[in-house]
C-alpha cells in the first residue's frame, strides 16, 4: 500500500479556531486580565514555574486566553519565550537574603527566628466559601483597609539564617564548599545521560507539578521507603540584579536591580543508615532540595525527594531512573508528545488494519 | 550612592520619582535613543542550599532600553513589560555616568525615598510576624 497526500480541512480549521472563541465568550462575560492577575495567585505561580518564565502579566494573558487550562497556558508562554532574546543572565540569587513571607520546619519547633505561617490554605477547614458568591469591592476594599495597620517591627525578614545551617553547625551534616562551575542550561542543548546536577534541578523546577508531585510521591510511598522531613520551607522575595553589560567584572556596587521574584524552597532532610567500621549502624544525613517559582509548596517538596532520589544511581527505584524522570515531567515534552496522537495516523493505522485482515 | 543602591530605590520606591528625574533632564539636555525598549529575557542564575552548586532557576522577563545623555551612555533595565519606566532609568543612569549637576541635588531626594520604602518594608514584616507562632508547651 502507497502513501496518499491528501490536503484540505483549511476551512474546518478556521471555523474550528472561531468556534474556541465562541466557547470563551458565549457567556457574555469578559474576563480582566487584572482580575485575575489579582484573584488566580496560584494559577499564575503554577503556570510560570512550569512555564519557567516569571512574568504575572504575561501568564494572566496566558490563562485568559487558555481558559483556564495550565497546560495550554504553559506551552503559550513557552513558545512566547523562544521569541524573545536572552539579553543577561543574573548574578547568584540568594535565598538566604530575601525576604521572607513564610518560613516553616517540621524538624525543629524552635527555630532561630520562629516559625512563620505566612498566608497558607494548609490552616483552613476546606469548606466552600459560599459567601465568596455576593462578595463585592466595596467588601475587599473595607478588609484592607482594615487589615493594614501603621505597627512596625525591627525584626528584619531578610536576615533569617537557614535552618540547614544550624545542622552544619553541629557537624550533622556534609560541609560543602561554594562550587562555582558555570551551570549546564537545558534552554539551549539536548539532554544527555548522565545529566549534571545543574540539569536536572532546571528539569525539576520547570517540571510539571503534578507530574512532579506524582513521581516524588511514588518514591515516598509506593516504592520506597525515603521518607524525608522538611528541615525548612520558606517562601521568599529574592531580589534580581544584573551586572553591567559593558563591564562585567566590575563590582557588585554598580549592578542593576532589575525588581523581585517570589519563590518557594525547601530542603529536605533524608536519613540514610551505614555500616561502620565496627559493624555497627550510623545514621546519617543529607538534603533534598526543591524550588520553584510562586509559592508552589508540594511541588517544591516532591522536587526535594526526586533531587535525592536521582542521586541514587544503583537504586532500583523508577524514580532513581533519570531518563524516566526528566522526560516525563516536562509540561511541553509530556503532553505534546500524548498530544501528537490526535494527529492525523490514517497511513499506519490503515497499515496495521491491512495486516489485521490478512490473517482473518 | 551607587548604582545597586540606586536603582534598588528608583523600582522599589514611587514611580513618580524616576518620572520627575528624567523630566528634569530632558529640559535641559539632548536624549538621544540608542536602543529602543525592547522586551527579552534575564536568566536567574541561583546557588542551592544543598550542596552550594549553581544552576539556573529559570528566566524573567525584563523591559531594556539604551540612550545617550552629554555623551554618556545609560542603560534601563527593569523587570516585566515596562517600556516608560525602563527609559526613565535608562536617561538617570546616563545622566550619572555623565556626572551632570543634577544628579548631586537628587541624592537627598532619593535618600527620603529609601527611607519611606524602609517604612512600608517593616509595616509589612510586623503584618507577617503576626503569623509567627508561639509554641506553648503542654503539661503531660
Amino acid at each position: 500500500m502507497g502513501y496518499v497526500a491528501v490536503k484540505g480541512g483549511t476551512q474546518a480549521i478556521e471555523a474550528s479556531i472561531e468556534r474556541l472563541k465562541f466557547e470563551r465568550l458565549k457567556g457574555q462575560e469578559v474576563l480582566d486580565v487584572e482580575a485575575i492577575k489579582s484573584g488566580m495567585r496560584g494559577l499564575i505561580d503554577q503556570v510560570m514555574s512550569e512555564a519557567s518564565l516569571y512574568d504575572v502579566g504575561l501568564a494572566a494573558i496566558a490563562i485568559k486566553q487558555a481558559e483556564g487550562s495550565a497546560e495550554e497556558a504553559v506551552f503559550l508562554l513557552r513558545a512566547f519565550r523562544s521569541t524573545l532574546p536572552r539579553k543577561h543572565v543574573t548574578r547568584v540569587a540568594d535565598s538566604a537574603t530575601a525576604e521572607v513571607e513564610r518560613r516553616i520546619s517540621a524538624s525543629f519547633k524552635d527555630v532561630p527566628g520562629g516559625q512563620i505561617l505566612g498566608a497558607s490554605t494548609d490552616y483552613t477547614q476546606r469548606l466552600i466559601d459560599f459567601g465568596l458568591l455576593s462578595e463585592t469591592k466595596a467588601d475587599a476594599l473595607n478588609f484592607l483597609s482594615n487589615y493594614r495597620s501603621e505597627d512596625s517591627t525591627s525584626t528584619d525578614l531578610g536576615a533569617l539564617p537557614k535552618v540547614v545551617d544550624y545542622l552544619r553547625e553541629e557537624g550533622l551534616l556534609v560541609l560543602f564548599e561554594d562550587d562555582d562551575q558555570e551551570p549546564d542550561d537545558v534552554t539551549k542543548m539536548n539532554l544527555e545521560f548522565p545529566t549534571s546536577r545543574s540539569t536536572r534541578l532546571q528539569m525539576l523546577t520547570r517540571g510539571q507539578t503534578g507530574a512532579v508531585i506524582s513521581l516524588g510521591y511514588s518514591a515516598l510511598r509506593t516504592y520506597g521507603a525515603a521518607h524525608p522531613t522538611v528541615g525548612e520551607l520558606r517562601i521568599a522575595n529574592i531580589p534580581l540584579y544584573i551586572h553591567h553589560p559593558l563591564f562585567e567584572a566590575c563590582d557588585e556596587g554598580e549592578d542593576y536591580y532589575i525588581g523581585d521574584i517570589k519563590v518557594t524552597e525547601v530542603e529536605s532532610f533524608i536519613t540514610t543508615e551505614q555500616k561502620n567500621q565496627l559493624g555497627k549502624t550510623d545514621i546519617q544525613f543529607s538534603i533534598g532540595y526543591g524550588v520553584a517559582f510562586g509559592q508552589n509548596e508540594t511541588k517544591a517538596i516532591a522536587m526535594s525527594i526526586l533531587d535525592k532520589a536521582l542521586q541514587m544511581k544503583d537504586s532500583p527505584l523508577p524514580v532513581s531512573n533519570e531518563e524516566f524522570v526528566l522526560y516525563s515531567i516536562d509540561t511541553v515534552e509530556s503532553t505534546g508528545f500524548i498530544s501528537h496522537l490526535k494527529l492525523p495516523h490514517y497511513v499506519t493505522f490503515q497499515s496495521k488494519l491491512d495486516s489485521a485482515r490478512k490473517k482473518v | 550612592m551607587n548604582r545597586r543602591k540606586r536603582t534598588e530605590i528608583l523600582i522599589r520606591g514611587d514611580r513618580a520619582l524616576s518620572e520627575a528625574f528624567r523630566q528634569e533632564i530632558e529640559a535641559l539636555y539632548e536624549v538621544t535613543t540608542i536602543e529602543e525598549a525592547e522586551n527579552g529575557l534575564a536568566m536567574v542564575k541561583m546557588r542551592e542550599t544543598a550542596q552550594k552548586s549553581l544552576f539556573y532557576l529559570g528566566e524573567v522577563l525584563i523591559t531594556e532600553v539604551k540612550v545617550q545623555v552629554g555623551g554618556k551612555m545609560g542603560i534601563g533595565i527593569i523587570q516585566g513589560d515596562e517600556p516608560e519606566w525602563a527609559y526613565d532609568l535608562a536617561v538617570i543612569d546616563a545622566a550619572y555616568n555623565a556626572n551632570l549637576i543634577q544628579t548631586g541635588k537628587w541624592n537627598q531626594q532619593l535618600l527620603d525615598e529609601a527611607r519611606k520604602i524602609e517604612t512600608a518594608k517593616k509595616q509589612k514584616h510586623a503584618q507577617i510576624l503576626k503569623t509567627k507562632v508561639n509554641f506553648d508547651v503542654m503539661d503531660t
